[in-house]
């Protein structure tokens, strides 16, 4: 079993480093990543968003909704976290 | 030569990831399990954080020069801003299911008095 496990581990490795073969370079200014939506946000963070810190400007007013999900993540993890582990007071458990 | 120096971050990833992955499945232990589920979500996020790096860049922080609007910002002078704030949303995600994940392990440890995963399964024959 746990051969087996170790086998589709690097069958998994093995594809995924096949995989890279077609990734851009690291460093490459023209990767795909950085040429779509990014020189926009870098240009115009400031006029839009009098922020100098393109993260923030992005975190909370480009993408705020993604934010606003993020906190109902958290919220859910907590309330899920206290509904485990709360102490019940007739079933042992 | 220039290949591995093109590629190698990526193979860093893979190897981490694939250390995390074969604790999820082969190890028996369910905190050895999580602690796999960590080092996976952890080889991605720095995975995503390499795709931002621009050779000859710095921080998505505009200099001075530029907060003024002397001149026109250079693309080419800031990283990629937009994995950075991705992967935020995604380390605030992982540590949300790291909580879930251990309250259910403590859970599952006071139910059956193990956290071995064989030990498990035959207790709820």
């Amino acid at each position: 079993m746990r051969f087996l496990s170790f086998i589709v581990t690097v069958l998994t490795g093995a594809v995924l480093i096949y995989g890279t073969l077609d990734m851009p370079d690291w460093g490459d200014p023209n990767s795909p990543a950085s040429r779509h939506v990014s020189p926009r946000y870098i240009t115009k963070t400031e006029v839009e968003t009098a922020t100098p810190n393109m993260v923030t400007s992005v975190l909370a007013d480009y993408r705020g909704y993604d934010t606003l999900g993020e906190t109902t993540v958290i919220f859910t993890a907590g309330v899920s976290c206290i509904l485990l582990l709360r102490r019940r007071k007739k079933t042992t458990g | 030569m220039e290949f591995i120096v093109a590629k190698y971050n990526y193979w860093i990833y893979i190897i981490l990831m694939m250390i995390g992955f074969y604790a999820m499945i082969a190890k028996k232990n369910l905190i050895k399990k999580i602690i796999g589920m960590n080092i996976f979500q952890t080889a991605i996020i720095l995975f995503f954080v390499s795709t931002a790096y621009k050779k000859g860049t710095t921080l998505p922080i505009l200099t001075s020069a530029d907060a003024h609007g002397e001149h026109a910002i250079a693309v080419a002078q800031y990283l990629n801003p937009l994995p950075h704030v991705l992967m935020l949303t995604a380390i605030v995600v992982m540590v949300a299911t790291l909580g879930v994940a251990l309250a259910i392990a403590i859970m599952v440890y006071r139910r059956y008095g193990t956290l071995n995963e064989d030990e498990i399964i035959k207790a709820m024959k």
